[in-house]
Protein backbone atom coordinates (compact mmCIF):
# COMPACT_ATOMS: atom_id res chain seq x y z
CA UNK A 1 0.00 0.00 0.00
CA UNK A 2 2.52 2.11 1.22
CA UNK A 3 4.78 1.62 -2.47
CA UNK A 4 1.31 2.20 -4.04
CA UNK A 5 0.75 5.82 -2.52
CA UNK A 6 4.34 6.76 -3.04
CA UNK A 7 4.10 5.30 -7.02
CA UNK A 8 0.89 5.74 -8.36
CA UNK A 9 -0.73 9.03 -7.35
CA UNK A 10 -1.33 12.14 -9.48
CA UNK A 11 -0.06 14.42 -6.62
CA UNK A 12 -1.51 18.40 -7.06
CA UNK A 13 0.27 20.71 -4.54
CA UNK A 14 -0.50 24.08 -4.64
CA UNK A 15 1.83 26.45 -2.65
CA UNK A 16 -0.41 29.77 -2.30
CA UNK A 17 -0.21 29.83 1.34
CA UNK A 18 3.56 29.55 0.95
CA UNK A 19 5.19 32.83 1.49
CA UNK A 20 7.48 32.77 4.58
CA UNK A 21 5.94 35.80 5.90
CA UNK A 22 2.50 34.52 7.66
CA UNK A 23 2.57 37.17 10.71
CA UNK A 24 -0.93 37.89 10.69
CA UNK A 25 -2.50 34.65 9.79
CA UNK A 26 -0.10 33.22 12.49
CA UNK A 27 -1.39 34.34 15.73
CA UNK A 28 -4.95 33.81 13.97
CA UNK A 29 -7.05 30.98 16.08
CA UNK A 30 -8.45 30.67 12.25
CA UNK A 31 -5.17 29.27 11.24
CA UNK A 32 -5.30 26.67 8.52
CA UNK A 33 -2.04 24.67 8.07
CA UNK A 34 -0.53 23.22 5.12
CA UNK A 35 -0.19 19.75 4.09
CA UNK A 36 1.88 17.79 1.22
CA UNK A 37 1.69 16.95 -2.14
CA UNK A 38 -0.16 13.02 -0.99
CA UNK A 39 -3.01 14.38 0.87
CA UNK A 40 -6.16 12.75 0.59
CA UNK A 41 -7.55 15.35 3.57
CA UNK A 42 -7.93 19.00 2.84
CA UNK A 43 -9.60 22.19 4.01
CA UNK A 44 -10.59 25.13 2.34
CA UNK A 45 -12.25 27.92 4.11
CA UNK A 46 -15.07 26.03 6.67
CA UNK A 47 -14.89 22.88 4.92
CA UNK A 48 -12.90 19.99 5.24
CA UNK A 49 -12.67 17.72 1.98
CA UNK A 50 -11.90 14.43 1.88
CA UNK A 51 -10.87 11.49 -0.83
CA UNK A 52 -11.04 7.90 -0.52
CA UNK A 53 -10.76 5.47 -3.15
CA UNK A 54 -14.17 6.49 -4.90
CA UNK A 55 -15.39 9.68 -2.88
CA UNK A 56 -15.57 13.02 -2.06
CA UNK A 57 -16.37 14.02 1.22
CA UNK A 58 -17.64 17.04 2.41
CA UNK A 59 -17.44 18.26 5.73
CA UNK A 60 -18.62 21.88 7.05
CA UNK A 61 -15.98 22.79 10.15
CA UNK A 62 -17.90 26.09 10.99
CA UNK A 63 -17.94 24.71 14.45
CA UNK A 64 -14.29 23.08 14.63
CA UNK A 65 -15.45 20.47 17.24
CA UNK A 66 -18.50 19.40 15.56
CA UNK A 67 -17.81 18.70 11.56
CA UNK A 68 -20.60 17.61 10.21
CA UNK A 69 -20.81 15.64 6.78
CA UNK A 70 -22.61 17.50 4.13
CA UNK A 71 -22.50 15.84 1.20
CA UNK A 72 -20.98 12.84 -0.74
CA UNK A 73 -19.62 12.64 -4.31
CA UNK A 74 -18.86 9.28 -6.87
CA UNK A 75 -15.96 11.19 -8.17
CA UNK A 76 -14.23 7.58 -10.24
CA UNK A 77 -12.01 5.14 -9.26
CA UNK A 78 -8.44 4.46 -7.21
CA UNK A 79 -8.57 8.10 -6.25
CA UNK A 80 -5.63 9.17 -4.56
CA UNK A 81 -5.35 12.66 -3.90
CA UNK A 82 -7.28 16.20 -3.40
CA UNK A 83 -5.53 19.20 -4.03
CA UNK A 84 -7.31 22.55 -3.34
CA UNK A 85 -6.61 25.71 -6.41
CA UNK A 86 -8.45 28.75 -5.66
CA UNK A 87 -12.14 27.92 -5.85
CA UNK A 88 -11.22 24.63 -7.71
CA UNK A 89 -10.63 21.34 -6.51
CA UNK A 90 -8.05 18.91 -8.18
CA UNK A 91 -8.87 15.12 -7.44
CA UNK A 92 -5.86 13.43 -8.73
CA UNK A 93 -6.68 9.38 -9.09
CA UNK A 94 -4.06 6.83 -10.97
CA UNK A 95 -5.85 7.32 -14.17
CA UNK A 96 -6.86 11.14 -14.89
CA UNK A 97 -7.28 14.38 -12.77
CA UNK A 98 -10.77 15.55 -11.76
CA UNK A 99 -11.50 19.43 -11.28
CA UNK A 100 -14.58 20.46 -9.58
CA UNK A 101 -15.44 23.76 -8.80
CA UNK A 102 -16.23 24.43 -5.52
CA UNK A 103 -17.55 27.45 -5.75
CA UNK A 104 -20.99 26.61 -3.51
CA UNK A 105 -18.52 25.28 -1.00
CA UNK A 106 -20.59 22.33 0.29
CA UNK A 107 -22.13 21.26 -3.29
CA UNK A 108 -18.57 20.27 -5.51
CA UNK A 109 -19.36 20.55 -8.91
CA UNK A 110 -17.80 18.66 -11.49
CA UNK A 111 -15.79 20.68 -14.50
CA UNK A 112 -13.29 18.56 -15.95
CA UNK A 113 -11.87 15.25 -15.91
CA UNK A 114 -10.27 15.99 -20.01
CA UNK A 115 -6.38 17.13 -18.80
CA UNK A 116 -4.19 16.16 -21.67
CA UNK A 117 -2.92 12.90 -20.77
CA UNK A 118 0.63 14.23 -21.66
CA UNK A 119 -0.11 17.16 -18.87
CA UNK A 120 -1.39 15.81 -15.54
CA UNK A 121 -0.44 12.30 -15.99
CA UNK A 122 -0.33 9.91 -12.99
CA UNK A 123 2.60 9.87 -10.96
CA UNK A 124 2.96 13.81 -11.89
CA UNK A 125 3.03 16.39 -9.07
CA UNK A 126 2.25 19.40 -9.78
CA UNK A 127 2.66 23.30 -8.34
CA UNK A 128 1.23 26.15 -9.42
CA UNK A 129 1.91 30.06 -9.02
CA UNK A 130 -0.57 32.30 -10.22
CA UNK A 131 -0.86 31.21 -13.81
CA UNK A 132 2.13 28.58 -14.35
CA UNK A 133 2.40 24.93 -13.04
CA UNK A 134 5.28 23.14 -12.56
CA UNK A 135 5.04 19.34 -13.07
CA UNK A 136 7.87 16.63 -12.43
CA UNK A 137 6.66 13.36 -14.72
CA UNK A 138 8.82 10.46 -13.64
CA UNK A 139 8.92 7.60 -15.86
CA UNK A 140 10.49 4.68 -13.77
CA UNK A 141 8.32 2.73 -11.90
CA UNK A 142 4.65 1.90 -13.67
CA UNK A 143 4.23 5.04 -14.78
CA UNK A 144 5.31 4.86 -18.25
CA UNK A 145 7.12 7.14 -20.39
CA UNK A 146 10.95 7.71 -21.50
CA UNK A 147 12.38 10.76 -19.85
CA UNK A 148 11.89 11.79 -16.14
CA UNK A 149 11.96 15.78 -16.77
CA UNK A 150 10.17 19.07 -14.99
CA UNK A 151 7.74 20.33 -17.18
CA UNK A 152 6.73 24.06 -17.24
CA UNK A 153 3.01 24.61 -18.40
CA UNK A 154 0.81 27.93 -18.88
CA UNK A 155 -2.68 27.37 -16.91
CA UNK A 156 -4.19 30.46 -17.45
CA UNK A 157 -7.49 28.39 -18.81
CA UNK A 158 -7.36 25.79 -15.73
CA UNK A 159 -9.19 23.66 -17.57
CA UNK A 160 -6.75 23.54 -20.83
CA UNK A 161 -2.82 23.58 -19.47
CA UNK A 162 -0.77 24.08 -21.86
CA UNK A 163 2.90 22.90 -21.79
CA UNK A 164 5.66 25.66 -22.19
CA UNK A 165 8.86 23.51 -21.48
CA UNK A 166 11.12 20.92 -20.17
CA UNK A 167 13.64 19.89 -17.96
CA UNK A 168 15.28 16.53 -17.83
CA UNK A 169 15.60 14.84 -13.42
CA UNK A 170 16.17 12.39 -12.57
CA UNK A 171 13.36 10.29 -10.16
CA UNK A 172 11.27 13.33 -9.41
CA UNK A 173 8.75 12.75 -6.85
CA UNK A 174 6.88 15.73 -4.53
CA UNK A 175 7.89 19.82 -5.78
CA UNK A 176 7.34 22.49 -4.07
CA UNK A 177 8.45 26.49 -4.17
CA UNK A 178 9.68 29.25 -1.93
CA UNK A 179 8.98 33.07 -4.16
CA UNK A 180 11.46 32.52 -6.74
CA UNK A 181 12.64 28.77 -6.36
CA UNK A 182 11.71 25.65 -7.07
CA UNK A 183 12.57 22.89 -4.80
CA UNK A 184 12.55 19.47 -6.71
CA UNK A 185 12.63 15.72 -4.82
CA UNK A 186 14.81 13.49 -6.81
CA UNK A 187 15.55 10.32 -5.42
CA UNK A 188 18.81 10.17 -8.07
CA UNK A 189 20.30 13.35 -7.84
CA UNK A 190 18.70 14.53 -4.23
CA UNK A 191 16.86 17.67 -3.68
CA UNK A 192 17.13 19.77 -6.91
CA UNK A 193 16.85 23.79 -6.72
CA UNK A 194 15.76 25.56 -9.60
CA UNK A 195 15.48 29.48 -10.28
CA UNK A 196 11.89 30.52 -11.40
CA UNK A 197 12.23 34.04 -11.38
CA UNK A 198 11.48 33.41 -15.06
CA UNK A 199 9.19 30.48 -15.14
CA UNK A 200 9.20 29.43 -18.08
CA UNK A 201 12.46 29.31 -18.36
CA UNK A 202 14.00 27.46 -15.15
CA UNK A 203 17.41 26.90 -14.45
CA UNK A 204 19.49 24.84 -12.08
CA UNK A 205 21.05 25.98 -9.25
CA UNK A 206 23.91 24.78 -8.60
CA UNK A 207 23.69 22.82 -5.38
CA UNK A 208 24.93 19.09 -3.76
CA UNK A 209 22.38 18.57 -1.30
CA UNK A 210 21.99 14.56 -0.97
CA UNK A 211 20.93 13.88 2.98
CA UNK A 212 18.63 11.15 2.27
CA UNK A 213 15.84 9.60 -0.11
CA UNK A 214 13.36 12.93 -0.93
CA UNK A 215 9.33 12.35 -1.34
CA UNK A 216 7.87 15.27 -0.52
CA UNK A 217 8.43 18.99 0.63
CA UNK A 218 6.68 21.58 2.31
CA UNK A 219 8.48 25.24 2.27
CA UNK A 220 7.38 26.72 5.16
CA UNK A 221 8.31 30.37 6.75
CA UNK A 222 12.28 29.87 6.84
CA UNK A 223 12.40 26.44 6.91
CA UNK A 224 12.03 24.16 3.93
CA UNK A 225 10.15 20.37 5.58
CA UNK A 226 11.50 17.60 3.54
CA UNK A 227 9.94 14.20 4.56
CA UNK A 228 11.90 11.62 3.78
CA UNK A 229 12.39 7.62 3.74
CA UNK A 230 14.04 7.91 6.92
CA UNK A 231 11.65 10.19 8.63
CA UNK A 232 11.82 14.57 7.95
CA UNK A 233 15.17 16.49 6.94
CA UNK A 234 14.49 20.70 7.78
CA UNK A 235 16.56 22.86 6.08
CA UNK A 236 16.57 26.87 7.19
CA UNK A 237 15.77 28.72 3.74
CA UNK A 238 16.01 32.25 5.01
CA UNK A 239 18.15 32.23 1.88
CA UNK A 240 15.68 30.25 -0.23
CA UNK A 241 19.00 29.74 -2.88
CA UNK A 242 21.04 27.96 -0.13
CA UNK A 243 19.69 25.48 2.19
CA UNK A 244 21.56 25.17 5.31
CA UNK A 245 21.07 21.72 6.85
CA UNK A 246 18.87 22.20 9.93
CA UNK A 247 18.11 18.39 11.35
CA UNK A 248 17.35 15.19 10.88
CA UNK A 249 14.24 13.63 12.78
CA UNK A 250 13.43 10.33 13.06
CA UNK B 1 -28.09 -18.72 -7.84
CA UNK B 2 -26.29 -21.23 -6.45
CA UNK B 3 -25.27 -22.64 -9.49
CA UNK B 4 -23.70 -19.07 -9.63
CA UNK B 5 -21.86 -19.00 -6.65
CA UNK B 6 -20.80 -22.64 -7.14
CA UNK B 7 -19.06 -21.23 -10.38
CA UNK B 8 -17.46 -18.41 -9.00
CA UNK B 9 -16.12 -20.72 -6.09
CA UNK B 10 -15.23 -23.01 -8.86
CA UNK B 11 -13.45 -20.61 -10.73
CA UNK B 12 -11.52 -18.48 -7.54
CA UNK B 13 -10.21 -22.21 -7.21
CA UNK B 14 -9.45 -22.73 -10.48
CA UNK B 15 -7.30 -19.98 -10.58
CA UNK B 16 -5.96 -20.38 -7.55
CA UNK B 17 -3.72 -23.76 -9.35
CA UNK B 18 -2.20 -21.30 -11.49
CA UNK B 19 1.48 -21.62 -11.95
CA UNK B 20 3.26 -19.37 -10.06
CA UNK B 21 5.60 -17.14 -10.43
CA UNK B 22 8.29 -17.82 -7.81
CA UNK B 23 11.74 -16.93 -7.06
CA UNK B 24 13.89 -19.13 -5.71
CA UNK B 25 13.10 -19.45 -1.98
CA UNK B 26 9.53 -20.85 -3.68
CA UNK B 27 8.33 -17.26 -2.37
CA UNK B 28 5.98 -14.68 -4.20
CA UNK B 29 4.65 -11.25 -3.64
CA UNK B 30 0.78 -11.55 -2.23
CA UNK B 31 -1.66 -9.47 -0.38
CA UNK B 32 -1.79 -10.39 3.30
CA UNK B 33 -4.62 -9.41 5.75
CA UNK B 34 -3.89 -7.54 8.63
CA UNK B 35 -6.42 -8.11 11.90
CA UNK B 36 -7.76 -6.08 14.42
CA UNK B 37 -10.68 -5.79 16.78
CA UNK B 38 -12.41 -2.29 17.33
CA UNK B 39 -11.09 -1.91 20.67
CA UNK B 40 -7.47 -2.10 19.33
CA UNK B 41 -8.53 0.74 16.55
CA UNK B 42 -10.40 2.96 19.57
CA UNK B 43 -7.09 2.33 21.67
CA UNK B 44 -6.06 6.60 21.34
CA UNK B 45 -3.33 7.61 23.73
CA UNK B 46 -0.95 10.54 23.73
CA UNK B 47 2.73 8.74 24.64
CA UNK B 48 6.09 10.13 24.89
CA UNK B 49 7.85 10.94 21.62
CA UNK B 50 9.37 8.13 19.75
CA UNK B 51 11.22 6.83 16.74
CA UNK B 52 9.56 7.10 13.52
CA UNK B 53 8.69 3.79 11.85
CA UNK B 54 7.02 4.13 8.62
CA UNK B 55 7.07 8.03 7.85
CA UNK B 56 4.33 9.24 5.81
CA UNK B 57 2.54 12.45 5.46
CA UNK B 58 4.05 15.82 6.55
CA UNK B 59 2.12 18.67 7.90
CA UNK B 60 2.59 21.86 9.00
CA UNK B 61 0.60 23.98 10.97
CA UNK B 62 1.40 27.25 13.40
CA UNK B 63 5.11 26.40 15.24
CA UNK B 64 4.50 22.86 14.78
CA UNK B 65 5.69 19.90 12.62
CA UNK B 66 3.19 16.98 12.20
CA UNK B 67 4.52 13.30 10.43
CA UNK B 68 1.94 10.77 10.01
CA UNK B 69 3.48 6.87 11.14
CA UNK B 70 1.49 4.94 8.80
CA UNK B 71 -1.18 2.95 10.77
CA UNK B 72 -0.10 4.10 13.77
CA UNK B 73 -0.57 8.07 14.89
CA UNK B 74 1.35 11.26 14.51
CA UNK B 75 4.34 12.38 15.51
CA UNK B 76 4.29 16.05 16.94
CA UNK B 77 7.25 18.19 16.68
CA UNK B 78 7.73 21.63 18.18
CA UNK B 79 9.61 23.99 15.72
CA UNK B 80 9.34 27.10 17.64
CA UNK B 81 13.42 27.07 18.36
CA UNK B 82 13.41 26.73 14.36
CA UNK B 83 17.61 25.70 15.02
CA UNK B 84 16.71 22.90 16.96
CA UNK B 85 13.05 21.60 16.42
CA UNK B 86 12.20 18.83 18.54
CA UNK B 87 9.67 16.10 18.53
CA UNK B 88 7.18 16.04 21.93
CA UNK B 89 5.23 13.63 21.84
CA UNK B 90 3.14 11.00 19.87
CA UNK B 91 -0.57 10.28 18.95
CA UNK B 92 -1.42 7.27 19.50
CA UNK B 93 -4.07 6.61 16.07
CA UNK B 94 -4.67 3.35 15.03
CA UNK B 95 -4.75 3.11 11.00
CA UNK B 96 -4.63 6.44 10.64
CA UNK B 97 -3.06 8.09 7.25
CA UNK B 98 -4.06 11.61 6.90
CA UNK B 99 -4.21 14.54 8.53
CA UNK B 100 -5.49 18.07 8.32
CA UNK B 101 -5.34 21.06 11.07
CA UNK B 102 -7.59 24.56 11.47
CA UNK B 103 -7.88 26.25 14.93
CA UNK B 104 -6.51 23.92 16.76
CA UNK B 105 -8.44 21.56 15.68
CA UNK B 106 -6.90 18.61 13.85
CA UNK B 107 -8.97 16.15 12.06
CA UNK B 108 -7.37 12.78 11.17
CA UNK B 109 -8.69 9.36 10.07
CA UNK B 110 -9.10 6.50 12.43
CA UNK B 111 -10.20 3.47 10.69
CA UNK B 112 -13.48 3.72 9.05
CA UNK B 113 -14.17 7.01 11.23
CA UNK B 114 -13.17 10.86 11.00
CA UNK B 115 -11.94 11.98 14.44
CA UNK B 116 -11.08 15.40 15.72
CA UNK B 117 -8.33 16.31 18.61
CA UNK B 118 -8.22 19.66 20.26
CA UNK B 119 -4.80 20.32 19.92
CA UNK B 120 -4.40 23.54 21.55
CA UNK B 121 -2.18 22.56 24.09
CA UNK B 122 -0.50 19.16 21.67
CA UNK B 123 1.00 17.56 24.12
CA UNK B 124 -2.07 17.07 25.63
CA UNK B 125 -4.18 16.62 22.59
CA UNK B 126 -7.89 15.62 23.18
CA UNK B 127 -10.09 13.56 21.56
CA UNK B 128 -13.41 15.43 21.15
CA UNK B 129 -15.21 14.04 18.57
CA UNK B 130 -15.67 10.90 16.45
CA UNK B 131 -17.64 10.68 13.27
CA UNK B 132 -18.42 7.10 12.92
CA UNK B 133 -18.19 4.81 9.47
CA UNK B 134 -17.42 8.21 7.06
CA UNK B 135 -14.91 6.78 5.30
CA UNK B 136 -14.71 2.60 3.26
CA UNK B 137 -12.64 0.17 5.26
CA UNK B 138 -10.87 -2.34 3.43
CA UNK B 139 -12.45 -5.09 1.53
CA UNK B 140 -13.29 -8.12 4.33
CA UNK B 141 -12.79 -10.60 1.21
CA UNK B 142 -10.47 -9.39 -1.35
CA UNK B 143 -7.17 -7.01 -1.73
CA UNK B 144 -7.42 -3.79 -2.95
CA UNK B 145 -6.53 -5.04 -6.51
CA UNK B 146 -7.13 -7.80 -8.94
CA UNK B 147 -4.42 -10.09 -10.49
CA UNK B 148 -2.47 -11.24 -7.27
CA UNK B 149 -2.07 -13.43 -5.11
CA UNK B 150 -3.25 -13.12 -1.64
CA UNK B 151 -4.04 -14.82 1.83
CA UNK B 152 -7.45 -15.70 1.87
CA UNK B 153 -8.94 -14.23 5.47
CA UNK B 154 -9.94 -15.82 8.53
CA UNK B 155 -12.75 -14.32 10.18
CA UNK B 156 -11.92 -15.95 13.11
CA UNK B 157 -9.27 -13.64 13.11
CA UNK B 158 -11.26 -10.51 13.89
CA UNK B 159 -11.74 -7.14 11.43
CA UNK B 160 -9.36 -7.16 8.29
CA UNK B 161 -8.16 -3.57 8.58
CA UNK B 162 -5.73 -3.34 6.12
CA UNK B 163 -4.20 -5.65 3.20
CA UNK B 164 -0.36 -5.40 3.21
CA UNK B 165 1.60 -7.11 0.26
CA UNK B 166 4.32 -9.68 1.52
CA UNK B 167 6.58 -11.95 0.30
CA UNK B 168 4.95 -15.24 1.36
CA UNK B 169 4.94 -19.22 0.17
CA UNK B 170 2.02 -20.27 -1.14
CA UNK B 171 -0.63 -17.80 -0.95
CA UNK B 172 -4.23 -19.95 -0.94
CA UNK B 173 -5.97 -17.32 -2.92
CA UNK B 174 -5.70 -15.16 -5.92
CA UNK B 175 -8.10 -12.73 -7.66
Amino acid sequence: MKKNILYLLIILLFFCQCEKDTASSFQNSGTTGQGGSLARFAITGNYLYTVDENQLKVFDIISGSNPVLKNTVDVGFAIETIFPFKDKLFIGSETQVYIYSIEDHANPKLLSSAISPQVLRRCDPVVAKDSVAFATLRTNGPCGGTQSILAVYNIKDITNPVEVTTYPVGEPYGLGYDDDVLYVCDKQRGLLLFDISRPYQPTLIDTNINDGSYIDVIPYQNTLICWTTTGIILYDITDNRKPVLIKNIN
Amino acid sequence: MRRIILFFIASIYLFSCDPRQTDLSGEVDAYVPVYGSLSDIHDIAMEPQKSTLKPGKIYAYKNYIFQNDLYTGVHIIDNSNQKNPVKIAFLKLPLSTDIAIKGDYLYANNYVDLTVFDISDPVHAQLVKRVANVFPGPDQDFPPFRGTYFQCPDKSKGIVVRWEMQHIKIPNCRR
